[in-house]
């Protein structure tokens, strides 16, 4: 076999996988579907391109450009990978919280397009459909590009820089910072709900991941010395997405895997398909396509996780303390809630004249509410008398229309749902929200405030930078899984268990948000009774440690042990308040809902 | 002044083609929940039906009938085959996107294969050149703009004067409140399915009469005006999608008068963004 073939094969495998291993951070472990990814890939391209080219009219001025500054490797490399990233920023208006994710991969999809169209009829920013050529190797002055060492040397570099942001990307993705990742990818309005900054992850993600595709871009480049808009249409990330998605998405390896065998398997397997003069000279090509468009959808249909699937993180909880018989568990000194807020003013909560409408419809109507520190407040009416609608607002999901909110005294009524929870505001939702692809224990660690890990800096400063706080959150999670006796299902994915587990899961979950006032959503609903009472006495417990709860539920058994004061809503007002007791004594409540 | 009226008149005609295209995708949207990006590949493999059938002979007017046909009964194949497996396990809206992706790729490369690269065009007459108040079009695009209103027009009647209609819109509004009132949903899908793939590929076939010559590939950029004025609209609004494919279509043409025709889609690209990021839901759709 040719050596320059190995060669060529080695350096497309490096720039192909370091691609994929991009796209797979994002789309992967993030779910930021960017069907524009190979735009960060021509722009890195371009990059390195004008920044090695010298001066366009010392090239004999056949090609037009910009920049052409001639500059000496590797910052041709550095700047492609600078400008990949530094391009993602304009895009990250598509990806905020308010867009839908599909909504948003078709505005990337669409600017791909639409900067190819312009990369190929503007001639002066870049030589057009021509594209640049002649693009300088890297110290080709000194050596030789086209000996064997010099090839093999470029081969080697290629691999290994595609091994270390494999590392990166490791690194991130094992750390707090990508365990976040994952819970917005599984489900990103409860993330935003347990205080993840939404648009900050995104916009970090779609930077990395436009970095690491410039840098492929750069080297491949410099490689081939040249760089058109034919070799990046649109349609050249879906070959990227199904590398990922048959390597196994959410699986570094996998995307590696995937780059072998999409991009890199498909270039060299045509090459052994004898040439006929008698078929039409486009076939081949197009039914590569088709292959391509195959595998996805079979893929998808038949193993959705890849071939390398996604590995369950399991957290080894250490035996060295012995846990003691369940029902003496232990009384640790563990702390649920957030002491500003047990020792806070008397009133936490306090709504005036809150209104919401959905297209003509009043949903909530003036609803002015407060609600006392240490009580389980119930909200109880009946179905569309806009208990969840209110509850979305007081967590920030949704707008109120008009009216305001205070918590312990600080109005927020403008404050965005991340910022709410950070406040120690959260929510739970009505319908079962946990993170599926997450285990137990990582449903609870993912909503730990203030993890030092859990940032792109701290996941990049490394496992000894943020282990201290991983462990504290470690042994608080035990302690919750204890109390709510869930322990031994910590390492299960969350998706895989029943539904009054999930509903504990939840609970717990929002716990270890350390909130001052929990908003709970019908946790009991379709819960064993006997489970459901257990989360009522851990709920009044709760109370008595000095936590705030205002919880919607259907069940008036449940608010007749529990809640006090209970409160009912009907058509979007509130009409009446008190005890249980008191509320059966009233007319109209007995009439708009007890009699039903 | 000539030179604006000139475009006007293909923008009439750019436009009347862009209506028949984006009502069925902003339909198919709306009732069946699916973004099926892979319409444009359908409306090329409609383009190339009708060629077939021009190629043999007859008039391009009865390939049209042709390519209506196999369109609505391959879109109604598609989703059966393909899409309706896929969202009856519960699959997210980003990964029915990246499946219509696929069929893309599957679909417009099929016909690559099967058809080869090059551009072809229909064998058919123009017609004689009407002038009307400096508009100058020829019997050909008339026929084209006529074609599209009445094809407006039956969607208008369909929507709100039949009980057809009346359930397409409750199925789209919410399917579940829509079954649990008696609409057979599922058929009702299926029948979106048939209706939607028959203006696919009549807009298909009055695509490549209005450009003259086309490729496989042609529709990748027309796409891009569809989702654009479906996007203008409101996704789901089949007013909404009239009213974006007059503005869109009259935008790219009219521009072509004053920058360089190459960039004359850019307008439609900038609309499409500007929409998506600040207001998804379409300027007849409701606030956020």
């Amino acid at each position: 076999m040719n050596t320059f073939y190995v060669i060529n094969l080695l350096i497309y495998a490096g720039v192909d996988a370091m691609a994929c291993l991009g796209l797979s951070q994002q789309f992967g472990i993030a779910g930021v579907t960017n069907f524009g990814f190979i735009i960060f890939q021509a722009a890195g391209g371009y990059a390195a391109a004008i920044l090695a080219l010298p001066p366009k009219s010392a090239n004999g001025g056949f090609q037009s450009y910009i920049g052409g500054w001639n500059l000496p490797f590797p910052v041709p490399w550095i700047g492609a990978a600078i400008v990949g990233g530094v391009i993602a920023l304009p895009f990250t208006f598509l990806v905020g919280r308010r867009l839908r994710g599909d909504f948003a991969a078709v505005g990337l999809l669409v600017t791909a397009v639409l900067l190819n169209l312009l990369a190929t009829n503007y001639v002066p920013l870049l030589n057009g459909d021509a594209g640049l050529s002649l693009i300088p190797q890297p110290l080709q002055s000194r050596y030789s590009p086209q000996s064997a060492a010099y090839q093999w040397t470029f081969a080697l570099v290629a691999v290994v820089l595609c091994a270390l942001v494999y590392l990166f990307v490791r690194r991130i993705t094992e750390s707090p910072y990508g365990r976040t990742l994952r819970a917005m990818r599984d489900n990103d309005v409860v993330a935003d709900s347990l205080g993840k900054n939404l648009l900050s992850l995104r916009t970090g993600m779609l930077v990395l991941g436009g970095a690491i595709a410039g840098l492929s871009g750069g080297i491949l480049v410099s490689y081939v010395t040249t760089w058109s808009p034919a070799a990046w249409g649109y349609a050249e990330t879906v070959v990227l997405f199904a590398a990922v998605i048959i390597g196994g998405a959410g699986n570094h390896l996998g995307a590696v895997l995937g780059a072998i065998l999409v991009p890199v398997g498909f270039e060299e397997v045509t090459r052994f398909i004898p040439t006929s003069n008698s078929l039409p000279p486009n076939l081949i090509p197009s039914l590569e396509w088709v292959a391509i468009g195959l595998l996805i959808v079979v893929f998808l249909w038949a193993r959705p996780q890849g071939i390398l699937p996604e590995r369950k993180r399991v957290i080894t909880l250490p035996q060295a303390a012995p846990a003691p018989a369940a029902v003496a568990a232990p009384q640790a000194p563990l702390t649920l809630v957030r002491p500003a807020a047990a020792a806070g003013p008397e009133i936490v909560l306090e709504t005036a004249g809150l209104t919401r409408d959905f297209g003509g419809v009043r949903a909530v109507d003036g609803v002015s509410l407060s609600v006392r520190r240490g009580t389980l407040t119930g909200l109880i009416g009946p179905n569309g008398a806009g208990k969840s609608t209110l509850l979305a607002m007081l967590a920030g999901t949704l707008r109120p229309a008009s009216g305001t909110i205070a918590y312990l005294g600080q109005d927020i009524t403008g404050t965005p749902a991340f910022r709410r929870a950070r406040l120690g505001l959260v929510r739970t939702f009505q319908l079962a929200s946990e993170f599926k692809r997450l285990t137990v224990m990582e449903n609870l660690l993912s909503a730990v405030p203030a993890n030092r890990g859990d940032s792109l800096r701290g996941a990049v400063a490394g496992r000894r930078y943020w282990a201290g706080d991983e462990a504290a959150a470690i042994a608080r999670a035990r302690l919750v899984l204890r109390r709510f006796g869930l322990e031994d299902f910590a390492n299960h994915y969350a998706g895989d268990l029943s539904g009054g587990q999930r509903r504990l899961v939840e609970i717990m979950r929002a716990l270890m948000a350390e909130p001052g006032m929990l908003l709970l959503d019908e946790p009991m609903a379709g819960v064993h009774p006997n489970l459901a009472r257990r989360i009522g006495h851990e709920l009044t417990a709760l109370c008595r440690e000095g936590m705030t709860i205002l919880m919607v539920e259907h069940e008036l058994a449940i608010m007749d042990e529990f809640c006090d004061p209970v409160v009912v809503m009907a058509d979007g007002a509130v009409l009446a308040q008190g005890t249980m007791a008191q509320l059966r004594g009233r007319r109209e409540v007995v009439e708009a809902y007890l009699a039903g | 002044m000539a030179l604006f009226l000139a475009s006007v008149g293909f923008g009439l005609v750019t436009a009347s083609v862009l209506a028949i295209a984006a009502v069925g995708f902003t339909l198919q949207f709306g009732v069946t929940d699916v973004l099926n990006l892979a319409y444009g590949a359908i409306m090329i493999a409609g383009a190339y039906v009708a060629y077939v059938v021009n190629q043999a002979g007859l008039s391009v007017w009865i390939g049209l009938v042709a390519a209506l046909a196999v369109c609505s009964a391959g879109s109604v194949l598609l989703n059966s085959g393909v899409y309706a497996p896929f969202q009856r396990r519960g699959t997210s809206p980003i990964t029915m996107v990246i499946v219509s992706l696929g069929m893309t790729l599957i679909i417009e490369f099929g016909v690559e294969a099967v058809a080869g690269g090059t551009s072809v065009s229909y064998t058919m007459a123009q017609g004689r050149t009407v002038q009307a108040g400096g508009l100058a079009l020829t019997a050909v695009q008339l026929a084209v703009i006529a074609l599209s209103l009445v094809v407006m027009a039956g969607v208008h009647a369909l929507l709100r004067y039949t009980k057809l209609g009346k359930a397409m819109r409750a199925t789209a509004a919410n399917r579940t409140l829509a079954r649990n009132c008696g609409i057979r949903t599922g058929r009702i899908i299926t029948v979106t399915w048939a209706l939607t793939g028959a203006l696919c590929g009549l807009a298909g076939v009055v695509f490549a009469i209005d450009s003259g010559s086309f490729n496989p590939t042609s529709t990748d950029i027309f796409l891009v005006l569809i989702l654009a004025a479906v996007f203008l609209g409101g996704p789901g609004q089949a007013y909404g999608a009239m009213l974006g494919a007059v503005i869109i279509g009259l935008a790219t043409e009219v521009s072509a008068a004053f920058i360089p025709a190459d960039y004359k889609y850019v307008i439609a690209f900038v609309v499409l963004l500007a929409m998506l990021g600040l207001r998804p839901t379409g300027l007849l759709g409701a606030a956020q």
